[in-house]
């Protein structure tokens, strides 16, 4: 049997978005709409293209594919809309509140606000119900479990027709052993009942992140079960050659029984696998420090990369719940090229996070938008082809983009029509600097020090002033950009986190033992986890981390460290790397305070060959590339510079193309600025350059 | 206040947008910054600190969204603080001050004031303000409900330099910590403060460093400028005239009697003057020093004015402020003892000038929060054989009050914090303090009742685990429940204030007054903290919302009955007696239209 494809197919807000890559190393990109009410719709609408295009059926796409890679919104979309399944939640009496106490806390930047809602309860309150038991933070027990509460919740649980379940006792993760026989009874009253322990979903010190993840998880798992359900049999049928392997939010690849185990992971995995994607078309010019962004209709989404390893968020709150388990850290914004461009009450021009999305959509699309977008500006500013985006398949109204520029900001602010287009470039440009300066400046990484890598379809318009605003000097834009996270996931491994809690002081052996033996428990689980997934031992590879404080902190650091026992010879290689993250964050540490270990985890991959490279040979020289001329602005003054339109795709390796100037691809236009320089390379990315930084 | 000085250089919209995010930005990474490196955890855990950017003049350029009760304290503080050391002031200095006499809020909210020098000159100051864990004393943690006099409550920093161009002054470090409880923990505490000085400081001068002073100078006069512009124009659309509003504060205990503040607001034209009435002040620890009173009434006017973020001193420059005479309760002197005065009475005095501005813009309007009636506790932790002390934050949190448009959050209070407090965890509690937490739940009936019901107040259950543990209460709203608005009113009061349940081996009791106790392994005390105000009339809530608050417990069928009128025949199913329910209503309208 041939193995002659991969296939990733990456579900968004408006596109599905299809990428197939064969054995000679071309990648293709398929588009089609999403289709939120039947997902796997969107599939078959996507395979359809495909048999058009290459006049081969779906069936022999699949049953050639070596691998088929599903992200999917699903699990996101449940939760923002409030639409996932009716939960129960069994918990330590006393604290049946803490999932709606949230910690007391009101969210920063609504203090005032007196329609500011509190979140919706994904668990009412009548359906936490307590049970007597209690484990002490020493782990004892100081109340055996209550097994009649247990069954009285079930009783309810039942009468209310739930399906899904979550327990989740005060100080489990010391102890699981309540959390398991509360479970058993459940089981045994609720037969074919979807069952989340927070003990083994999360086993880490916090009861509130504990009890909330494992209730985002009880809440999706049935929908993200007959949703994994449908997929897997839709691709059987195809003659799928392995099971489909769906992407997480951690950044890799699990197969459907793990999404529904654990479907909390599932809820953010659209923008995770962009990290990913950035350092391997990164790899060719060796550059392992990344930030890869990615700027779509309605959001702007940021993740960082250093030494090849990607910032990964704990305990955070995302939607507004709480979430325990690790995420690829994406800082999302709402920019894009559907954001809105208005005035505010004090004056000031600013830019979203408001979005047109795609209906009306911007101005320009001439469905009746009149508000002024990004893309309105983009065009006024002379970036955008008026002829059309996505190959021409949508016509845009220049008129339409200038007058609503015109009326809506320019008249108002005084300004002439290309000083308030390029304000709005400029503002949304700041907005994303700021949001990519959360993840750097505040994570104590300097900008300047990495690759900034464009994805999606709007980003390759900003990427220069971007870089430009952050002080950064190389870009990497490829030519796939537009669909650069479905290829993101098809290159992606098998990822599952594993994690366990010890609070220790680094002060004695005894420790130090501890650790060592909990890293080598957890490890043999993933291990054997990843074998029952098809994996040789020779194909897997086991991450280390440490979360550590000083003792009396309460906050931890994470810190990577290499896979050696830990002893007393190895502790103070531990220690200085914990030292070192605390001074490059907060500007200093304390070598003489006791150091204590809290939370451990190993992160076990199972590693996926990976498709092979697109190669793109030398052509002719660039000049024959340019199509057109259009007048463009590059400054504020809103002065318009004539710039020359290259095709991309008559262009060829080693073409160089100095700014300022404007590179056309099929589903996406790059605006390089004066003093920048592109060269495309071979492996099918442009390497923006510039050679002075200010 | 100072006034601002016409910007020279014209700012073009664009940079002005961006440097506003910078500063934004900056005052973020100090807070994340402190949280996490903070030893103490009614920082780490509570967020019981604020940061604030500062220009030379000494103006407020940017105050975070963190706790109300700093919101107006630090600019008095700054400028005295600067005023003292005014031509003393050299790069790499570091300040601290507590002292209310001198500025200051409570003296367990220390400050840290870091300069910032930009090419030899003095250009900002980056400040935090947190809540220590302790500040010497007689009293661990700081609250002496016993204290007379202010030199019976703490160790009083006014001014003074701990670093000196670069160099720490181990001495005077040594002197303040020989001085405090848990020195372990205020060292890192001190570290941390510093710490987050320092990353401001970082960021300030990469900021200048791209745009250079004059752009720089001239976007931050300008942006002080709007704020003025824009809280004028909000105080242009309320009717001139004089508004009066007075609040109780409880006699918690003193023996002196419950007390009225009193704010009369002045509006003419673009500019408010509020005036404070109070009375004389008392040898308990309720004072509130000038300082701290600008935090309470600028959060009265907040909850008027409703504004979003980002905030400075613009804001407050229509706006003129008199505390009434020196010695009366909002505008202490020395002696006065005056540890509990960010909640009490601050919250009574924020009641009081929104009263006010109820009265002026009566469609303008949210019902008041529950105060503030909380916990310290202190021991020996035999696991670790140290002594710990701390404020509980997870006492405090009260019920949010009702707005027009929706029920008050629960368990988001006090009024002071406003929802910037967080409680911590209770794994990260009884990890840090040798304790059992029994409970932490939301309470039935405890929200005010109204349109829009309050939200709910806390219970937290504790007991000491290996040993006896002292603990101190303060605050009040023990005996009247937070003032409803539109109207709302509660009938059944006790479930919505504030108390103490002490449960003794046997004995058990309820206490309404602010004591120091101690209790032994096995003992357990509940502190119930009350709801939040409601929001219109009662009998006009509908039905099914009570319906489903008494499905979740949040309401009683008593409850129903006795706050909204509704009477429920089959408490299982929760069938109402519409007609019976209709009368009872009716009866109650108009008794109240009496």
């Amino acid at each position: 049997m041939r193995t002659d494809y991969r296939l990733g197919i990456d579900a968004g807000g408006t596109f599905t978005d299809f990428v197939l890559a064969d054995k000679t190393g071309q990648v293709r990109l398929f588009k089609a709409l999403s289709t939120p009410q039947d997902p796997t719709l969107a599939i078959k609408n996507g395979l359809a293209l495909m048999t058009e295009e290459l006049g081969v059926s779906a069936t022999e796409i699949i049953s050639n594919c070596d691998l088929c890679i599903n992200g999917t919104t699903v699990g996101l979309n449940a939760l923002i809309q409030h639409k996932g399944a009716k939960t129960g939640l069994i918990c330590t009496a006393g604290h049946e509140d803490s999932l709606e106490i949230r910690l007391g806390h009101k969210e920063d930047g609504y203090r005032y606000d007196p329609e500011y809602p509190p979140a919706t309860m994904l668990v009412p309150r009548y359906l936490r119900r307590g049970v007597r038991e209690r484990i002490l933070s020493n782990g004892e027990i100081r109340t055996p479990l209550n097994e009649d509460d247990v069954r009285a919740a079930c009783e309810i649980f039942l009468a209310e027709g739930i399906e899904t379940v979550a327990i989740s006792f005060v100080w489990s993760v010391l102890h699981p052993d309540h959390e398991r026989r509360a479970g058993e009874i459940v089981r045994e009253m609720m037969p074919g009942v979807i069952l989340t322990m927070g003990s083994e979903l999360y086993p880490q010190v916090r009861e509130y992140t504990r009890t909330s993840t494992a209730v985002v998880n009880a809440y999706l798992a049935p929908i993200m079960k007959r949703y994994v359900t449908a997929v897997d049999a839709y691709f059987q049928q195809l003659g799928a050659r392995q099971p489909v392997r769906y992407y997480q939010s951690n950044g890799g690849l699990a197969i459907g029984q793990a999404m529904t185990d654990r479907s909390v992971y599932a809820i953010n995995s659209g923008p995770a696998s962009a990290p990913a994607a950035g350092l391997y078309v990164c790899a060719p010019f060796g550059k392992t420090d990344v930030i890869t962004v990615d700027m779509g209709g309605t959001s702007f989404d940021i993740t960082l990369t250093k030494d090849g390893s990607t910032n990964i968020n704990k305990n955070i709150d995302f939607l507004r719940y709480r979430i325990g388990v690790p995420m690829i850290q994406v800082e999302t914004l709402g920019a894009g090229g559907g954001s809105i461009g208005w005035i505010d009450e004090m004056g000031l021009l600013q830019m979203g996070p408001q979005s047109a999305g795609s209906d009306p959509g911007p101005a320009c699309y001439g469905q009746g938008g009149q508000l002024p977008t990004v893309s309105d500006a983009n065009i006024v500013l002379g970036y955008l082809n008026p002829d059309g985006l996505v190959g021409g398949r949508l016509p845009l109204d220049a008129q339409k983009a200038h007058d609503a520029v015109k009326t809506k900001l320019a008249d108002p602010l005084a300004l002439s029509v290309e000083r308030a287009a390029y304000g709005m470039f400029t503002i949304v440009n700041a907005n994303m600097v700021n949001g990519i300066r959360r993840v750097t400046v505040e994570r104590g990484y300097d900008p300047r020090d990495f690759v900034l890598v464009g994805a999606g379809g709007a980003t390759a318009a900003h990427i220069t002033a971007l870089a430009t605003d952050m002080g950064i000097d190389t870009i990497v834009l490829p030519k796939l950009a537009s669909g650069l996270c479905a290829f993101g996931q098809i290159i992606s491994d098998v990822k599952y986190n594993y994690m366990a809690t010890a609070v220790l002081r680094l002060d004695n052996d005894a420790a130090y033992a501890r650790i060592d033996s909990l890293f080598n428990e957890i490890e043999a689980q993933g291990i054997a986890h990843l074998q029952t997934d098809g994996f040789a031992e020779s194909s897997t590879m086991i991450k280390r981390s440490l979360d550590m404080r000083y003792v009396g902190q309460v906050h931890e650091c994470t810190v990577e460290i290499g896979n050696f026992p830990v002893n007393a010879h190895t502790i103070d290689q531990i220690k200085a790397a914990f030292h070192a993250r605390h001074e490059q964050l907060y500007t200093y540490s304390e070598p003489h305070s006791t150091v204590e270990v809290v939370n451990i985890e190993s992160t076990v991959y199972g590693l996926v060959e990976k498709p092979k490279r697109m190669h793109i040979v030398a052509g002719k020289p660039a000049e024959q590339a340019i199509k057109a001329h259009r007048d463009a602005v590059f400054s504020a003054d809103g002065k318009r510079i004539r710039t020359p339109i290259y095709d991309g795709s008559a262009l060829g390796a080693g073409a160089t193309v100095k700014g300022p100037a404007v590179i056309e691809e099929v589903t996406t236009t790059i605006v390089i600025e004066p003093g920048w320089t592109a060269v495309l390379d071979e492996s099918g990315s442009y390497l923006i350059t510039r050679k002075e930084a200010k | 206040m100072a006034s601002a000085t016409p910007s020279a250089t014209k700012v073009d919209p664009i940079t002005l947008s961006v440097v506003r995010g910078i500063l934004e930005t900056t005052q973020r990474e100090m807070t994340l910054s402190l949280e996490k490196t903070a030893r103490s955890s009614v920082f780490n855990l509570a967020h019981d600190y604020s940061t604030a950017l500062f220009n030379a003049r000494p103006e407020m350029i940017l105050q975070g969204q963190d706790i109300p009760i700093h919101l107006g304290s630090l600019i008095p503080a700054m400028k005295v603080v600067a005023g003292y050391f005014e031509g003393d002031i050299h790069e790499g200095d570091l300040l601290i001050h507590n002292d209310p006499a001198w500025g200051g809020s409570h003296a367990i909210d220390t400050c840290f004031y870091k300069p910032v020098f930009y090419k030899g000159k003095l250009k900002y100051w980056t400040v935090c303000k947190g809540h220590l864990t302790d500040i010497g004393g007689p009293v661990p943690a700081g609250y002496n409900p016993n204290a007379k006099e202010i030199y019976a409550e703490c160790l009083r920093i006014p001014p003074v330099k701990i670093w000196d161009r670069g160099q720490p002054r181990k001495d005077v470090l040594n002197f303040i910590f020989t001085n405090m409880r848990a020195r372990r923990d205020q060292e890192g505490d001190f570290n941390a403060l510093i710490g987050a000085c320092q990353v401001g400081e970082r960021a300030l001068i990469g900021m200048l460093d791209k745009y250079g002073e004059d752009v720089v100078d001239a976007c931050i006069d300008t942006l002080l400028d709007m704020a003025e512009k824009q809280m004028r124009n909000l105080i242009s659309t309320v009717p001139d005239g004089t508004y009066e509003g007075s609040a109780i504060v409880e006699d918690a205990g003193h023996g002196f009697g419950d007390m009225t503040i009193t704010a009369k607001v002045t509006i003419k034209a673009d500019t408010c003057h509020i005036e404070i009435s109070s009375p004389p002040q008392i040898p308990y620890f309720i004072n509130s020093y000038e300082g701290n009173s600008y935090s309470g009434v600028y959060l009265g006017l907040m909850m008027f004015a409703q504004l979003p973020p980002p905030y400075n001193e613009g804001l407050y420059r229509c706006i003129s402020v008199n505390m009434g005479p020196k010695g009366t309760l909002c505008n202490a002197q020395e002696p006065a003892p005056h540890m509990n005065c960010t909640t009490t009475p601050m919250e009574t005095l924020t009641d009081a000038v929104r009263l006010a501005f109820e009265k002026a813009v009566p469609s303008k309007v949210s019902a008041s929060w529950g105060h503030a009636n909380g916990l310290n506790i202190a021991g020996w932790d035999k696991r670790h054989d140290e002594e710990y002390v701390t404020m509980v934050l997870a006492t405090i949190i009260s019920g949010a009050g009702a707005t027009p448009s929706q029920d008050g959050w629960h368990a988001c209070g006090p009024e002071c914090c406003f929802g910037a407090l967080t409680s911590g965890d209770v794994e990260l509690l009884e990890y840090s303090y040798p304790i059992i937490i029994h409970r932490y739940g939301l309470m039935t009936d405890s929200g005010g009742a109204g349109k829009f019901r309050g939200g709910s107040g806390t219970a937290w259950e504790v007991e000491p685990l290996n040993d006896d543990m002292t603990f101190i209460t303060f605050g009040e709203g023990r005996r009247i429940p937070a003032v409803g608005a539109a109207g709302a009113s509660s009938t059944m009061i006790d479930e919505k204030v504030g108390r103490l349940e002490l449960v003794e081996g046997d004995h058990s009791e309820t206490i309404r007054e602010n004591v120091i106790k101690v209790i032994k392994p096995g003992d357990r005390i509940t502190n119930m903290n009350p709801g939040g105000g409601g929001y219109g009339d009662p009998m006009d809530r509908a039905v099914e919302k009570v319906i489903w608050d008494i499905k979740n417990g949040l309401v009683s069928v008593k409850g129903a009955e006795q706050d909204y009128g509704i009477i429920i025949t089959d408490p299982e199913k929760l069938t109402v007696d519409m007609a019976a329910t209709e009368t009872l209503r009716a009866t109650r309208r108009a008794v109240a239209a009496k």
